[in-house]
């Protein structure tokens, strides 16, 4: 059921999105997930990225995490490569919520 | 307002019942995710580049106070006090969490509102005219036959699974607000020689990767058969558009691909197979839905002028409030446009201030409108002041409807799963650079339109400059369109040549739009001198 298996070049990294909020995740070097890139787990060990695999896998079916993909990630500067992959991990360049008093907002 | 029957009431309740323990089995692994998304999406449930998107219904686009009040609060509530005005008039907010949106729907059920059919391969919400009910030109109050296609098509079991998404728009005035020709269908309210009323139907239009103008397909339908006549379009559709392409779905490419004479021949046979009067709704059944729709209680006044000093004040009259069909009351347009901001975008204290404006002087009526804005329908000529210094209070108050910095804008790359590069920021920039609102004026009518991927909600397709958002490399670029026209000699722009930076787009604008400054002649807006002298020079400033 899987929709996993990286396909990539270079250093990878697992992401996803967590179930109960939507947001934004990468895999950690202890496989637990994190909102914060920083944290992720970057590397081209196919050994260690077989169990990111099992263990994205595994929180699908534990339903922590929908979406789960691999990305390739820039060797020299750490960043996602896709264009895309960089603006989920910065967030939006504009947001509107930053026009809203922090304690009106839920999240 | 429309108002929901005991059926809407029970249908939308059971739904958010179902909905939530659709929520709870999933939660609790019984659903899985590959079970789940179709269920979510029915409820308008995205899931986008960082966050969930609830996509809220704004039935026609019409509101009353309540229900932005609620808006307002669920922004709070459940979200970060915000929502989108989106191009088909209804509002998104951008970060619900999967375990709220069940309490969203039920709060939203509670001032007869939802998100069903806001996605999905089936009818989506039917969109008009904003000013409808107001507008002096109209030949009827285009919402009661809205209402009539969204009793019809909501939950319809026929046409939930469609081979794609379809859109309706409806008019009733010559001038087009809501662009009909670029929907499946777009119906036009008009009357026939003998005095009839009755509807023009336009078939096969939309924008996306593949834009194409509708294409008349009954010229005058009596108002009797309108559903069986589209019962009988969408059979067609449903037997015969391609489900086996995703890109070639949608019943544009079918009209196309079959003709519009085969197609009007397939539609007229099945409608002959039909037992019309099964579902043709009885002209009883249709004046009583009008009568939800009855005009409100207005006061008899004298028409009267204002004359102010007051050049701020003059200058927003001038571009954003309209004559109304009763004497001593005017249309008021609340733009959603400030330079800084994200087109469409609306705090929750902003909706607040709109909501009380709306209950203080236009009984209690809202509209969204497709060019991401808000309306005020009814509001007395003598209280337009009061109504502007409270707008401009709440930084809603510019003067820039139909000007070069009311500007379309999908979400993009800032939000958007699907987006190839942002689209706020070029908006941002556009609206930065011509900040002189004696220029805006001086450039007159000008519809700049900007998506961030060829799926085109952001109709740049139909901009008098259209901007499409693309990416090569990991450097964002732009591909410029000009000629488009959104309005009823509905046309699709040519694209220019290869695309620009965002810094070299701007300036390029400025040069089409010093150019045509420089050689339009008499009142000839943009567009028009487009059409005059064609793309060519436009091209040639564009780029040297
Ligand atoms: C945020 C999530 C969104 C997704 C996933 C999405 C997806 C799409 C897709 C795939 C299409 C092309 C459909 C086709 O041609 O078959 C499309 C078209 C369109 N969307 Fe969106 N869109 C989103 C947001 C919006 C927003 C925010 C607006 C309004 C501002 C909007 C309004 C439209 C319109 C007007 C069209 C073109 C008309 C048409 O041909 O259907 N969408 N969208
Ligand atoms: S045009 Fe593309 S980027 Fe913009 S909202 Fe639509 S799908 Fe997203």
């Amino acid at each position: 059921m899987s929709t996993l298996k990286h396909k990539g070049k270079g250093p990878q990294a697992l992401t996803a999105n967590t179930l109960r909020d939507g947001l934004n995740v990468w895999l950690t070097p202890e496989f637990e997930w994190s909102m914060n890139y920083a944290e992720a787990l970057i590397t081209e060990d196919t050994a260690l990225i077989d169990k990111m695999n099992t263990c994205g896998e595994r929180d699908e079916v534990n339903n922590l995490v929908v979406g789960v993909y691999f990305i390739d990630v820039e060797p020299d500067t750490g960043l996602p490569a896709r264009y895309r992959e960089k603006f989920r991990v910065k967030g939006p360049t504009y947001d509107t919520a930053t026009l809203v008093p922090l304690e009106i907002q839920k999240v | 307002m429309y108002r929901y029957d005991e059926f809407d009431a029970e249908m939308v309740s059971s739904r958010v019942d179902q909905f939530r323990s659709q929520v709870n089995r999933r939660l609790s692994g019984e659903l899985t995710e590959a079970e789940f998304r179709p269920l979510r999406l029915m409820n308008g449930l995205y899931l986008q580049l960082h966050a969930y998107m609830l996509r809220v219904a704004v039935p026609y686009g019409t509101l009353n106070s309540t229900q932005m009040r609620k808006l307002a609060d669920l922004a709070d509530k459940y979200d970060k006090g915000y929502g989108h005005i989106t191009t088909r008039q209804n509002v998104q907010f951008n970060w619900p969490q999967l375990t709220d949106v069940p309490d969203m729907l039920e709060e939203l059920a509670s001032v007869e509102m939802h998100a069903i059919q806001t996605s999905g391969n089936c009818i989506r919400n039917v969109t008009s005219d904003p000013y409808a009910g107001a507008i002096a030109d109209e030949i009827e109050d285009p919402r009661p036959t809205c209402e009539i296609l969204r009793q019809w098509s909501t939950l319809h079991p026929e046409f939930t699974f469609l081979p794609r998404k379809f859109k309706i728009a409806v008019i009733a005035t010559e001038k087009d607000r809501a662009l009909v020709r670029a929907h499946d269908i777009g119906i036009e309210i008009i009357k026939n020689a003998e005095g009839e009323t009755g509807y023009r139907i336009i078939v096969g239009g939309g924008l996306g990767r593949t834009p194409i103008i509708g294409q008349v397909l009954r010229e005058f339908l009596p108002r009797i058969e309108l559903l069986p006549y589209l019962e009988a379009t969408l059979r067609v559709y449903n037997r015969y558009g391609r489900r086996d392409n995703k890109y070639k779905a949608r019943i544009k490419i079918l009209v196309q691909e079959t003709g519009i004479e085969t197609f009007r021949e397939q539609v007229e046979a099945e409608y002959s197979e039909l037992v019309p009067l099964d579902i043709a709704v009885s002209p009883e059944e249709v004046s009583r839905i009008t009568d939800y729709f009855a005009p409100p209680a207005f006061k008899k006044l004298e028409a009267c002028e204002i004359k102010t000093k007051d050049s701020a004040l003059a200058r927003w009259m001038k571009h954003n409030v309209l004559p109304h069909k009763v004497d001593g009351y005017a249309i008021v347009n609340i733009s959603l446009k400030p330079i800084e901001r994200a087109p469409g975008d609306v705090t929750s204290e902003q909706m607040r201030v709109v909501a009380d404006l709306a209950e203080k002087y236009s009984f209690s009526e809202l509209r969204t409108t497709h060019q991401q804005n808000l309306v005020l329908p009814h509001v007395e000529i003598s209280e337009l002041e009061n109504v502007y210094k409270a707008l401009q209070a709440a930084k809603m108050g510019d003067a820039n409807i139909g000007l070069i910095s009311d500007i379309i804008c999908c979400p993009g790359m800032d939000f958007c799963a699907l987006a190839t590069a942002r689209s706020i920021p070029v908006s941002q920039a556009i609206a930065e650079r011509f900040q002189d609102l004696e220029h805006q004026s001086v450039i007159g009518d000008m519809q700049i339109k900007i998506s961030g991927c060829i799926n085109a909600c952001g109709h740049h397709h139909v901009g008098h400059i259209g901007i499409l958002g693309l990416e090569k490399a990991g450097v964002e670029f732009y591909q410029v369109k000009i000629g488009g026209d959104p309005s009823e000699n509905t046309a699709l722009g040519q694209v220019t040549g290869p695309g620009f930076s965002q810094e070299e787009l701007i300036d390029g604008i400025e040069r089409m739009v010093d150019h045509y400054i420089e050689i339009r002649e008499a009142k000839e807006r943009f567009i028009d001198t487009v059409r005059r002298v064609g793309v060519e020079p436009f091209k040639e400033v564009l780029y040297v």
